[in-house]
C-alpha cells in the first residue's frame, strides 16, 4: 500500500500549520510494536544532529526569560511553531582550545574534544555524538545513521581520525537510497532480488581481500581499511534485512518524490528546496524504521554560499559587512527556518498517541557563535523534542557563564541510555551533564 | 633581482617574539652547479593511497572505452598540505562511499559488458573460459597478474550469478564488479618483495607509480607487459619506459592535474562573485580560468620545454574570449582558447596575472591583499602561515574619509601587533597585485585613490607587478617549492626524516638543467628513492 504524503507535509511555514490526519490506525497498526524497547508507548528514540554554518549573533539570538517562562529571541523567531517542542541552552562555551577558526569549535561542540592538528592539516579526533548515538541505537536499522544536507560538503559527521560518514546532498539520489526499488512498504507483495544473494556473495570477497590488504599494512592504514570494512559490513547487513521482511509499522509510507535536481538559481543553491525535500524523506526513512541517527548539515563551516537576498558569500560576509551586518543576519533566520521546517516534519508523523518529534532528539548547533569572531563563548545549543520524555521541551536554560558545552554531549548520551561516567577529553571534558536540561 | 633572497623573517624579527607561528623555514641554496650522484637515503614508512576521483575515471577510461559512465557522486578526495595526492593516503572510506563504489563496480560492469563489448575471446560454455576472462582482465584492473587462490574466488562468484540469474552475461558482470570494488583496485597497494627484497617494490607497483605520477592513470599494457618481461629493472630499459611516457599525450593528463592541485585550480568551480560589481563574471568563468592557466602551464612544460620561471614571468596566455575580456585585449579567436601576448608596458606577467589566481585569491566584491599574499606564500614559496587566532576580529575596517583605498583600510594590519607578524608577511605582496581587482582586470585606482604596487618581497625591491613576478620566479625558495611540491605529489606522502637531502639535490639538478619540468619528473621518476619502500611503522 501507498500513500503520498505530499499533501501533509507541505506548506508548514507559508501560513497555518497543517494538521496531519492519519488514516484510520487499525489499517496501520504495528504489529511488531513490542519489538521497541525504549522510549514513549513501545516507539524506538531518535537522535538527529542540524547543523548550519558560520554561526550566529549572540546579541540577536539569547532568548529573554528563563525556565519554562521566556520568549523567543529575533534570531530564533523562526521557531514559534515548535517553541512548546524547543529547549534553548545559553551561556555555554566551547572550552577546547580555539586553534583553527572554525574547525576547532565544530569538533569540540560535536565531540567534546580538542580538534586534532598533524602535518598541518586537521580532523576529529574521535566520534561526533551522532555517531556516539549511534553506536548505542543503531544496529537494529538497515541504516545505522544517515547523514544528509542541501550544501554539507564533506559533512560533519565523523567516525575517527580522517573518517569520515560522507552525507547525500541530493534530494533524488537520498530518495532513491531510501525508498528506491529495493524498498517494500508495509503490505506491498515483496519479491526478493535474486542478485541480492550473490552481492552479499561479493562482499564477502571484498572483506576478505581487504583483509589481506590490512595484514600488509602499517597501524593508521589498518584503521582505514577496517573503516572501509565496517561500510562493507553494513552494506552486507543490509542486504540480509532486505532479504527478510520488512518492518510492519503504522506511519511508514512513501514520501513524495523530489525534483530529479535542484540546480543553482543564478550562483545561488537552492538551498531551502534541497532541505525540505530531504526532510520530508528523512522523517519517513525515521518512520519506517529505516534509520534511528541522522545528520543534516544545512551548510558547512567556512561555506560561502551565496543565501537568497544576499550580495556575497556567507563567509565573507560575517568578516566584510559592517555592523549591524543585515545580510548576515537574513542568512542566519534562513538557517533557522530550515531547523523549523525539519523540526515541522518529524512533529507531523504521528506515532501512537504521540509524533515522531517527541520520540527524537535534535541537537542544533553550528560551528561558531559570533561568526565574525569566531568566538567560542554564548554557543548556539537548540535541543528539541525530548527523546521519548527524557529531555525537558518547551525551556529556556541559562548556565552559569561559559559552563562546559560537552555537559550537553553528556545529557544526550545519557537520554539514550549510555552510561559513559565522563564526556570529552583534555579541557573539553566533564565528569557531570547539564542536569537543568534533563526529565 | 638576481642577488640571494634572505628569509622572511627578516624585518619582522621582533614581531617574531611575539607571534613564533608566522616564522618561515629556512632557506638552502645549493652552492655549486656540480650536483654529483643523488644521495643514499632512507625511505619512509610506506603509506597506503587510495584512488583520487580522477584516477578512478581515467582507470575505468582506460580499462573499457570512453563511452563507460562513471556514476557521480563516488567518495570524494581530500586534500592534505593542499594536495589531493597526499590526502588520498589519509582519507578512510565512508560507509556510503563504500556503498557507492560497489553500485559503481556494478553499473561499470554492466555497461562494460553490454555496450561496450567487453567480454572474454573463448565461449562461455567453455571449460576455463570464465577464468581465462577473469585472468585477463583481472590482470589490468588490478595492475598485476592474480595468483590462483584470487581466480578460484572470482570464478566460483561468476558461476553464483550465472546459476542465481540464469544469464551468460551476469558471471562476467559479477567478475568485473568483484575486481573493481576489490581494494586492490581502489587502493594503490605496495608490499615491495621483487628481486631486491621488500625495501623496494616490485616491478607492478614500480609501473602504477610511475603511470599514476606521470600520467594520473593506469599502467597501459606496454609497461605492463614491461613489468612482466622484468624491463624495469635495468636503468636503461627504465629511462627508456620513462621517456616513452613523457612523450605520450597521457603525460599532459598528468602535468595538468599536478599544477591544478599544486595551484588550488579546481577550487575554481565554486567561484563566484557579486555580479553587481564585477560585470565580467559568469559562472563559467572558473572553469575558463583554469583551463587559460593549464594551457600556459602545457604549452611551457611541452611545447617550449621551457624554464619554470617563465610560469611566472611569460607575456603569452591563452584566453577565450571572456578572459580577454577581462585582460582588455582583443581575442584572436571566436571559440575556446587563443594565444594572446600581454604588452611590454603592462605590469600583467604569468599566473599572478592570470585571471585563475587573481579571482580565486580575492573576495566576492573587491580583491584581497591578504588571501593573494597568502597563496604566494603557501602554494608558490611553501611557507607556513598560521590561520588567524580566535577571538580577533578579522572584519577590513569599513571605508573612512581616511582610509578609502583597500590597502588604505589594511593599515591596521601592519600596525596592530597581533595582526602584523603575519600580514607583513602576506599583504604587502597582494599590494603589489592591487592593480589588479577581484576578477583580475587592470585598474590604476581603487575607490578613487591611485594604486601605488610598489613595496618588497623578502628585502627585494619591486616597482609593480611585472617586478613582483620576477621577485618571486628568482626567489630560491620557488624552485625549492616547485620541487618539493612535486615531489611529495609523486610520493603521496610528506616528506620523510632525511629526505630534505633528496629535496635539495632534485633542486640542484632541476636549477643546472636549465629548470625543465619534464627533466624534474625525469629525474624523480628514475631516482632510487623512487622505487624504494621504508619499512611498516607498526
Amino acid at each position: 500500500m501507498k500513500f503520498q504524503r505530499r499533501t501533509l507535509l507541505k506548506g508548514f511555514l507559508g501560513g497555518a500549520l497543517v494538521t496531519v490526519g492519519l488514516p484510520p490506525l487499525e489499517l496501520f497498526m504495528n504489529t511488531h510494536g513490542t519489538a521497541y524497547a525504549e522510549g514513549a508507548g513501545g516507539f524506538p528514540q531518535r537522535f538527529g544532529l542540524f547543523f548550519w554554518g558560520n554561526g550566529m549573533n549572540p546579541d540577536r539570538w539569547v532568548p529573554q526569560g528563563e525556565g519554562a517562562d521566556w520568549s523567543l529571541s529575533e534570531q530564533l523567531a523562526p521557531l514559534a511553531g515548535v517553541k512548546d517542542m524547543v529547549t534553548v541552552v545559553s551561556g555555554m562555551r566551547v572550552l577546547v582550545p580555539n586553534i583553527e577558526p572554525h574547525h576547532a569549535t565544530a569538533c569540540g561542540i560535536l565531540t567534546g574534544r580538542p580538534l586534532v592538528m598533524k602535518d598541518g592539516e586537521h580532523t576529529f579526533p574521535g566520534p561526533t555524538i551522532d555517531q556516539t548515538i549511534a553506536s548505542a541505537i543503531g544496529d537494529e536499522t538497515l541504516y545505522r545513521s544517515l547523514e544528509f544536507g542541501a550544501e554539507a560538503g564533506a559533512g560533519m559527521s565523523f567516525n575517527g581520525p580522517y573518517s569520515q560518514n560522507l552525507p547525500e546532498q541530493s534530494p533524488i539520489a537520498l530518495f532513491e537510497r531510501l525508498f528506491g526499488p529495493a524498498f517494500q512498504a508495509p503490505g506491498e507483495e515483496g519479491v526478493v532480488d535474486p542478485s541480492l544473494g550473490v552481492k552479499r556473495s561479493v562482499l564477502d570477497a571484498i572483506l576478505g581481500d581487504l583483509g589481506r590488504v590490512k595484514a600488509s599494512v602499517g597501524a593508521a592504514d589498518k584503521a582505514r581499511l577496517e573503516q572501509h570494512m565496517e561500510g562493507i559490513r553494513g552494506l552486507e547487513k543490509r542486504l540480509a534485512k532486505l532479504q527478510g521482511n520488512p518492518p510492519d509499522l503504522a506511519a511508514c509510507a512513501y514520501p513524495p518524490t523530489p525534483a530529479a535536481a535542484y540546480p543553482d538559481m543564478e550562483g545561488r543553491p537552492q538551498v531551502r528546496e534541497k532541505n525540505r525535500a530531504m526532510c520530508d524523506i528523512v522523517a519517513l526513512a525515521l518512520a519506517c524504521d529505516q534509520t534511528r541517527v541522522f545528520s543534516n548539515v544545512l551548510t558547512r563551516p567556512l561555506n560561502n554560499i551565496l543565501f537568497e537576498g544576499a550580495t556575497a558569500g556567507h563567509h565573507n560576509l560575517t568578516h566584510d559587512e559592517p555592523e549591524p551586518q543585515p545580510e548576515v543576519h537574513a542568512i542566519t533566520l534562513q538557517c533557522i527556518e530550515e531547523l523549523a521546517y525539519q523540526l515541522e516534519s518529524l512533529r507531523s508523523v504521528q506515532e501512537g498517541d504521540g509524533n515522531l518529534l517527541e520520540h527524537s532528539l535534535v541537537f542544533a548547533t553550528s560551528d561558531v557563535s559570533n561568526g565574525k569572531l569566531h568566538s567560542s563563548d554564548e554557543f548556539p545549543i537548540i535541543l528539541a523534542g525530548s527523546a521519548g520524555g527524557k529531555i525537558k521541551t518547551g525551556h529556556h536554560v541559562r548556565t552559569v557563564a561559559n559552563d562546559n558545552a560537552s555537559k550537553v554531549l553528556f545529557s544526550i548520551a545519557k537520554a539514550f541510555g549510555m552510561n559513559l561516567g565522563e564526556f570529552g577529553e583534555a579541557e573539553g571534558r566533564v565528569t557531570e551533564s547539564l542536569t537543568a536540561i534533563e526529565v | 633581482m638576481t642577488s640571494r633572497i634572505s628569509s622572511i623573517g627578516l624585518g619582522i624579527t621582533v614581531a617574531l617574539l611575539l607571534f613564533t607561528g608566522c616564522q618561515a623555514e629556512g632557506t638552502k641554496v645549493p652552492d655549486t652547479l656540480d650536483v654529483g650522484p643523488p644521495p643514499q637515503v632512507e625511505a619512509p614508512a610506506p603509506v597506503l593511497l587510495r584512488l583520487t576521483q580522477q584516477q578512478y575515471t581515467h582507470c575505468v577510461a582506460d580499462l573499457f572505452g570512453p563511452s563507460v559512465v562513471v556514476p557521480s557522486g563516488l567518495e570524494p578526495d581530500s586534500q592534505n598540505d593542499g594536495l589531493v595526492a597526499l590526502g588520498s593516503s589519509y582519507s578512510s572510506v565512508s560507509p556510503l562511499g563504500a556503498e557507492r563504489y560497489a553500485d559503481a563496480a556494478f553499473s561499470i560492469a554492466k555497461q562494460a559488458v553490454e555496450q561496450a563489448g567487453i567480454g572474454p575471446d573463448c565461449s562461455l560454455e567453455t571449460e576455463g573460459c570464465l577464468r581465462e576472462f577473469a585472468q585477463s582482465m583481472g590482470g589490468r584492473v588490478w595492475r598485476r597478474p592474480l595468483v590462483a587462490e584470487e581466480l578460484d574466488v572470482l570464478v566460483s562468484l561468476g558461476q553464483q550469478a550465472q546459476s542465481a540469474l540464469v544469464d551468460s552475461k551476469s558471471s562476467l558482470e559479477t567478475v568485473l564488479a568483484t575486481l573493481l570494488q576489490s581494494p586492490y583496485f581502489l587502493y594503490r597497494v605496495e608490499v615491495g618483495g621483487g628481486a631486491e627484497g621488500a625495501s623496494h617494490l616490485t616491478d607492478f607497483e614500480l609501473a602504477s607509480r610511475l603511470s599514476f605520477f606521470l600520467w594520473n592513470t593506469m599502467p597501459d599494457d606496454e609497461l605492463l607487459a614491461a613489468a612482466i618481461g622484468g624491463q624495469l629493472a635495468g636503468p636503461d630499459e627504465l629511462a627508456a619506459q620513462v621517456d616513452r611516457m613523457l612523450s605520450d599525450p597521457r603525460a599532459r593528463q598528468g602535468v595538468r592535474n599536478f599544477f591544478a592541485e599544486w595551484l588550488d585550480l579546481y577550487r575554481l568551480d565554486e567561484l563566484t562573485k557579486d555580479p553587481n560589481v564585477f560585470k565580467h563574471f559568469a559562472p563559467e568563468l572558473g572553469s575558463m580560468a583554469r583551463e587559460e592557466t593549464l594551457l600556459v602551464a602545457e604549452d611551457l612544460v611541452f611545447e617550449k620545454n621551457a624554464d619554470m620561471r617563465e610560469f611566472l614571468t611569460t607575456r603569452t596566455t591563452f584566453a577565450s574570449r571572456r578572459l580577454a575580456a577581462i585582460y582588455n585585449a582583443p581575442s584572436s579567436v571566436l571559440e575556446g582558447f587563443g594565444p594572446i601576448e600581454f604588452p611590454l608596458d603592462s605590469s600583467r606577467r604569468g599566473f599572478l596575472g592570470h585571471v585563475s589566481f587573481l579571482a580565486l585569491n580575492a573576495h566576492a566584491v573587491s580583491s584581497s591583499p591578504t588571501l593573494r599574499g597568502l597563496f604566494v606564500r603557501e602554494r608558490l614559496l611553501c611557507h607556513t602561515i598560521p590561520a588567524p587566532p580566535a577571538n580577533v576580529n578579522t572584519a577590513i575596517p569599513a571605508v573612512s574619509t581616511t582610509a578609502k583605498s583597500l590597502k588604505e583600510r589594511l593599515q591596521v594590519h601592519m600596525e596592530d601587533p597581533s595582526c602584523s607578524p603575519c600580514h607583513l608577511a602576506m599583504d604587502p605582496i597582494g599590494f603589489g597585485l592591487e592593480n589588479f581587482d577581484g576578477v583580475g582586470r587592470f585598474r590604476l585606482l581603487d575607490n578613487g585613490v591611485p594604486i601605488d604596487a610598489s613595496g618588497n618581497i623578502d628585502g627585494e625591491p619591486f616597482a609593480n607587478a611585472a617586478e613582483l613576478a620576477e621577485d618571486i620566479a628568482e626567489h630560491p625558495d620557488y624552485a625549492r617549492c616547485l620541487v618539493r611540491k612535486l615531489y611529495t605529489y609523486a610520493s603521496g606522502r610528506h616528506l620523510g626524516d632525511g629526505e630534505g637531502a633528496m629535496v635539495d639535490w632534485l633542486v640542484a639538478s632541476f636549477e643546472a638543467k636549465g629548470r625543465r619540468f619534464l627533466g624534474l619528473m625525469r629525474d624523480m621518476a628514475l631516482s632510487k628513492q623512487f622505487r624504494s619502500r621504508g619499512e611498516v611503522a607498526p
